[in-house]
């Protein structure tokens, strides 16, 4: 992946790591295009989703990307909003990533939803009694916000140079900020936790039903927004040889995720005593044990979400020495990034593979329905996967994200 | 009319300008929390607009099913029969489905479910665009000219009642004329569908001075053709209807009551009194 070059170390012709990188995005978009068409032609039955287990890897990837993609909100209000002007070298970077991650998460919902063409239908007609309406419109809303703040970084780009009046109308946009700050937090706060809402609020899956979904959704959002917000500054760091932030400014954001991280599993640690350890409610301890007896879901929360993802990362973003060290820090970030994608897949999954048993007899209580993905389903996760990359590197390459002096400036 | 006086300093005008972006800004934003907020005191009336007229359904009925699993002898013709009527070929799309089924002393019985009509329908709660919803006379209806597909009604619904058309259905439905004609469209790929309690015979059946529950043209095709009538359906605001006096003379029960869903299908215990 060692993309971004810096121009002095070109050489002339021959094949780069960065045309090998593209090529690899190149293939990605040829795969998710050929997983577009199947999708598109066919409709939803090239998927291995049944009406038992209705959401699966793309409802995944939209969980994800918009969960990663919560360090925009969290920089803006943190920058704009509260004034705490020693993050401004990292705004840009954060309102970008997450105007990656929530396109991400709108173009794999448009492949999800059986009828695409009528995507439209949330804003016309609504029910505003349901959770999945309120994400919609904050989702829409929010990424008009996402856009008003990207297009200033893309006018202020060399692409502009020669365009003195659209980069002037980005730095109109640009004094919208503080604004858009606040709106952008009171979309965030309402959409980021309703996704759990989505599952929390449904009184027949007993896995699911509780009230803690909302506020865990939100803070493992938060934890997981800054940490790939930092990783991609890292990355970009790497591959473009320049100090993009300083050792402060990064150490800062580390403790940020970490103390996010470590307020989020504290939330979870009660969740799951109260839910279970302490208490016997007769529906979620039997979904449980079936989860248990069926599944390898269990295994994975314990190990993956709670040890791999959560307590190691937790302990090297705050230890001075291992934070300290590049890689560590880089791999630490990653787990966290990596942890909430898994607990998003966990949650979808494990709720909606243990069905309520709601016959009266005793023989339907075995009824466990397993799901994995079909190579259409994976060949557009690897499509949007690979828009995501391609418009990163692009970005990573050509716009101005990091200004030292500008956005603080912007923030008086 | 300002415009005088700005030609003479510099700051002014960009103040004034930074003041009007604000301003604009201030203004996007209450306009969007004002939106925010009167949908809540609009929510009642968004919802009251979700119980679209339907020619005849009115609060004056209320639909409701009890199926004796003491009485079913397990020969699927409701199965069958649903499959013919409403169209649905594939018969992992069932909308009333059935499956041997024991009870916790070892009595063999044969379990049926079609959409219980939820009075607090979790699925309808859950529908980003309004495209189910709960009658006024208690069925749960669908417009399949605006669902988009989103399933969350699949996910919400704890009894597997609905059903989604993965793909455009072009089977030949092998139940049909034998079990009944089509009474209804095929649903198009990309929706959601459900047992529909038969609404389109109960309306039309209204609208003819019929009963349902007792004239077969306006009753659910799963009511008419059981053999030995263990469905049994009407209006229980009609204390005279099959159902009501069906519910008063037996004890039924409904299932997982505790999800706070109020289902409107009620069943009779499958062992038989032994007195």
């Amino acid at each position: 992946m060692a993309a971004v070059t810096v121009p002095k170390k070109e050489k002339k012709g021959g094949i780069r790591p960065f045309h090998v990188w593209i090529a690899s995005l190149a293939i990605m978009l040829v795969i998710g295009g050929w997983g577009i068409y199947q999708t598109l032609w066919n409709g939803l039955q090239v998927t291995n989703l049944t009406d038992q287990v209705p959401w699966g890897l793309w409802i995944t990837h939209d969980l994800s990307a918009i969960a990663l993609g919560a360090g925009a909100f969290t920089f803006s209000a943190v920058v704009y909003l509260f004034r705490i002007k020693r993050f401004a070298p990292i705004a840009r970077m954060a309102v970008f990533v997450g105007f990656l991650g929530y396109t991400s998460a709108m173009l794999a919902l448009a492949m999800d939803i059986g009828r695409p063409d009528r995507f439209w239908h949330p804003l016309v007609y609504w029910n505003v009694h349901s959770v999945l309406w309120e994400i919609t419109l904050c989702v829409i809303l929010y990424s008009t916000v996402l856009v008003i703040e990207v297009l200033p970084i893309l006018f202020d780009s060399r692409l502009f140079d020669n365009r003195p009046r659209w980069r002037a109308f980005g730095h109109k946009l640009h004094k919208l900020t503080p604004v858009m700050a606040v709106l952008g937090m009171a979309l965030s706060m309402l959409h980021q936790s309703s996704l759990g809402a989505t599952y929390g609020v449904l009184s027949g899956r007993a896995i699911w039903y509780k009230p803690s979904m909302p506020v865990m959704f939100i803070l493992s959002a938060v934890a997981g927004g800054v940490s790939a917000t930092l990783l991609a500054t890292m990355i970009t760091s790497k591959l473009t040889h320049r100090e993009l932030i300083d050792k402060f400014l990064r150490r800062d954001i580390a403790r940020l995720a970490a103390f996010t991280l470590l307020a989020y599993m504290y939330l979870k640690l009660w969740d799951w005593a109260a839910t279970s350890y302490y208490s016997q409610a007769p529906g979620t301890a039997d979904a449980l044990t079936r989860l248990q007896a069926t599944t390898p879901y269990t295994q994975s929360f314990w190990w993956i979400e709670i040890f791999l993802c959560g307590l190691v990362p937790a302990v090297i973003l705050l230890n001075r020495e291992m934070r300290r060290k590049e890689w560590p820090l880089m791999g630490a970030l990653f787990l966290v990034v990596f942890g909430v994608v898994i607990n998003r897949w966990n949650v979808t999954l494990s709720g909606l593979v243990v069905p309520p048993q709601w016959s009266p007899g005793v023989l339907g209580r075995t009824i466990a329905v397993a799901y994995i993905p079909s190579w259409v389903e994976i060949a557009v996760s690897v499509g949007v996967l690979g828009y995501a990359f391609l418009a990163f590197t692009l970005g990573a390459k050509y716009l101005p994200l990091f200004q030292h002096g500008h956005d603080a400036a912007a923030a008086d | 009319m300002m415009s005088k006086k700005n030609n003479d300093n510099r700051k002014p005008p960009l103040l004034s300008r930074r003041e009007a972006l604000k301003i604009i800004g201030a203004t996007g934003a209450t306009a969007v929390i004002a939106q925010a907020v009167t949908a809540g005191p609009l929510s009642s009336g968004a919802i009251e607009g979700l119980k679209r007229e339907t020619h005849h359904a009115s609060s004056d009925h209320e639909w409701h099913m009890v199926i004796d699993l003491a009485e079913c002898i397990g020969c699927q013709y409701c199965i069958w029969a649903c499959q013919a009527t409403n169209d649905v070929p594939e018969d992992n799309m069932r909308w009333n489905i059935g499956f041997d089924e024991r009870t916790e002393s070892g009595t063999d019985f044969f379990m049926t479910r079609p959409c219980l009509h939820c009075q607090e329908a979790p699925c309808t709660k859950v529908c980003p665009v309004g495209a189910t919803w709960v009658r006024e006379d208690g069925i749960v209806a669908m417009d399949y000219d605006r669902c988009i597909g989103c399933r969350y009604c699949e996910v919400a619904c704890p009894y597997d009642v609905r059903r989604f058309n993965w793909g455009t259905i072009e089977t030949e439905n092998k139940y049909q004329p034998t079990w009944g004609v089509p009474e209804v469209e095929r649903r198009e790929r990309g929706v959601a569908e459900k047992c529909t309690f038969c609404v389109h015979r109960i309306d039309r059946g209204l609208a003819q001075g019929l009963t349902p529950g007792i004239d077969p043209q306006a009753t659910p095709a799963c009511v008419n053709i059981c053999p030995v009538n263990a469905r049994i359906f009407g209006d229980i605001k009609d204390p005279e209807s099959p159902v009501s006096k069906y519910l008063a003379e037996h004890e039924t029960f409904r299932l997982r009551e505790d999800f706070g869903t109020e289902p409107k299908v009620h069943y009779v215990r499958p062992e038989r009194e032994e007195v």
